[in-house]
């Protein structure tokens, strides 16, 4: 019996703007099992970015039903939603998006925040998951004062403090130079293979050869399933649109 | 790491809109706090002036039978059985607890006199305690002036045992002019000055000194009635006519409700007027705060963003926003007390065109910071609101 994560059943995403409808997403089924690393290629305006907002439980879908963990999103309330977010979820944001005047080790610390940890214990794990992306040495500093890299390699230790099973993560490496994505895409691969589950939305072809599965995303659809690469988990799982299950 | 850090930090990182939002609280609560402060210091001035004009309290012999009265005030009574006012009945008055309020006492001896071949009546009065007490009492004209000499101000005039000082009624009606002699009950004595008209009972009295009177009359020593000029500030009239009451046990004191009615109106004008001003200026202040707090939230939209994203909830969210409003309505507050203690110290003599200082109300701090953190709290929920109901997805633009 495989371990089914994230179970999205024909979902569709409509947008209406300017009196016009935009489907962004078109009947979207997609399994992904536990411990997978998966990247969703596809240009702009593809749907990708939805796909993990819905995902994300920030975005709610115009039909069909996600479960992650066997719990059903969208059936949370709003307040509810957030504590599955801060529960199960760690997000990388395209730029970063770290508070500016927050330091390294505040910016990981903020998915804590509002957790009943103890202090002293918040502390501990937010250093912890520094030194996993080895940026312990520079817990004081404020995201101006840190380089690209290093601010995704915070990105990333913010993500995963509160250890949530999966890990969305939005063009992570749009922004870096090669050398440093090829770096931050080996941080995400050892995650992998520490046993988190990620989803990466990505444009850079690259960057799937760090992922054992991949998916390509056009018009809505997911049209591209890729088999997972060999020594990683089995990519057991379907994926498909208009419907479909792939 | 919790909410209140991250609203320090982001106060500490926003200086320029931390700064604005407080000088704005600052400037309400500076003008507040100065205005109560003037306000209240123009309260007791006024109260003061007021008190100050004329009489307050009236006491008279205690006696049965026919009254005499006096501008509407009763003095007397014709009887077989009544004790007089006495000079020690005023050393009695030094003795009761709130003697300190009480401003000017005027004894006064009133009876009817023959004026050469026509009746009069005649007033002995301490022409200095008579006169500072009805400051609306001037001369016409005075004996031995030059030409071109004004007359000088009765609270500072001399006034001789063997002179007068006349209403301008009795000068018509008695055909006296300054300087000349005229017979009391056969004794001579000399006006030296005309009243100028008032309108009143006084118009048509003759005003001598109170010795020469009692003299005059053979009666050494005695009052008709005194006339008290007493402080309400620190307490009510009612207070100081009893406890005149109990130490004059032959008097009856009579508070005169009219002056203290005309008092508590103006005083409580004032009050409205000060609250009404410093509500502008304080809804002015909130305005401010609104505005700029919605302008941060604005600019905030991605952090907030991102905020909710990571699980915060939408009470966080506003925790963070009321927390950084309440920041800075507790400094807002202290220090627009001390702007505001020290502007109305540094204008308010100036303003209230009294010498008076404006003293230091410290019981104000508390009441400042209190009100300063409500407005800047009140100001800020439309904004935390606003915040917290962003969509996360639209505000991190995912789209």
């Amino acid at each position: 019996m495989p371990d089914l994560l994230i179970n999205l059943d024909n979902i569709t995403k409509t947008y209406n703007s300017a009196g016009a409808s935009v489907a962004a997403l078109r009947g979207v089924s997609l399994e992904v099992l536990r411990g997978q690393a998966v990247a969703v290629m596809g240009q702009s305006g593809s749907g990708k970015s939805t796909l993990l907002s819905v995902i994300g439980g920030l975005t709610p879908p115009t039909e069909g039903k996600i479960l992650i963990d066997d719990i059903d999103l969208y059936s949370l309330s709003r307040e509810r939603r957030a504590d599955f977010r801060r529960e199960y979820l760690g997000f990388v944001f395209q730029q970063f998006q770290l508070i500016p005047y927050l330091t390294a080790l505040e910016n990981v610390l903020l998915p804590l925040t509002t957790t009943r940890y103890p202090g002293r214990q918040k502390r501990e794990m937010a250093m912890q998951a520094l030194q996993r992306v080895k940026m312990d040495q520079k817990q004081e500093r404020l995201p101006n004062q840190l380089s690209g890299g290093e601010q995704e390699r915070v990105a990333i230790a913010r993500a995963v403090v509160n250890e949530p099973p999966l890990i969305l993560a939005d063009e992570p490496t749009g922004s870096l130079d090669t050398k440093t994505a090829q770096e931050i895409m080996e941080l995400f691969s050892s995650l992998n293979e520490a046993g988190l589950t990620i989803l990466m939305v990505t444009h850079n072809p690259e960057n799937t050869a760090y992922m054992n599965r991949t998916i390509t995303m056009q018009d809505g659809l997911l049209s591209e399933v890729s088999k997972a690469a060999a020594g990683t988990k089995p990519a057991a799982a379907f994926c498909g649109g208009s419907g479909q299950l792939l | 790491m919790n909410l209140y850090a991250i609203a320090l930090n982001n106060l500490l990182r926003r200086k320029a809109k931390m700064l604005l939002i407080l000088c704005g609280l600052m400037v309400g609560i500076t003008a507040a706090v100065a205005l109560f402060m003037i306000v209240e210091s123009m309260r007791l001035s006024l109260g003061d002036q007021i008190d100050e004009f004329g009489a307050n309290v009236v006491i008279v012999p205690r006696a049965e039978g026919m009254e005499i009265s006096y501008g509407g005030t009763q003095i007397s009574r014709v009887s077989i059985d009544f004790e007089q006012l006495t000079g020690a009945d005023l050393e009695k008055i030094k003795e009761i607890p709130d003697y300190n309020s009480i401003n000017v006492i005027s004894p006064k001896m009133v009876a009817a006199v023959k004026a050469g071949d026509k009746e009069a009546l005649l007033v002995g009065i301490e022409p200095r305690q008579e006169f500072i007490m009805k400051p609306w009492f001037s001369l016409s004209d005075q004996a031995g002036l030059s030409a071109g000499d004004r007359p000088v101000d009765l609270a500072l005039i001399e006034l001789p045992e063997d002179s007068l000082i006349i209403g301008s009624e009795a000068a018509r009606a008695l055909e006296l002019g300054v300087g000349d002699p005229v017979l009391i009950n056969e004794t001579a004595f000399k006006i030296s000055g005309v009243l100028q008209p008032l309108g009143s009972v006084e118009d048509g009295l003759l005003f001598g000194n109170l010795s020469a009177v009692q003299k005059l009359l053979g009666r050494p020593g005695e009052i008709s009635m005194i006339e008290i000029s007493a402080y309400c500030n620190a307490c009510p009239v009612e207070e100081i006519a009893a406890q005149l009451s109990a130490v004059l046990p032959n008097g009856r004191v009579t508070a005169l409700r009219q002056a203290a009615l005309l008092r508590e109106e103006t005083i409580d004008r004032f009050s409205a007027f000060s609250i009404l001003l410093a509500a502008i200026f304080l809804s002015i202040a909130a305005l401010l705060v609104l505005t700029t707090m919605m302008a941060a939230v604005h600019e905030r939209t991605r952090e907030i963003g991102i905020f909710r994203a990571l699980g915060f909830r939408s009470s966080h969210v506003m925790q963070i926003i009321f927390m950084e409003a309440g920041l800075i309505g507790l400094l807002g507050g202290f220090f627009g007390y001390i702007t505001g203690s020290l502007t109305a110290r540094a204008a308010g003599s100036y303003l209230t065109g009294s010498n008076s200082p404006v003293f230091w109300q410290t019981d104000l701090l508390i009441p400042a910071v209190i009100l300063a953190f409500l407005i800047a709290v009140a100001a800020a929920a439309y904004p935390a609101l606003r915040a917290a109901k962003l969509d996360p997805a639209e505000a991190l633009r995912f789209i």
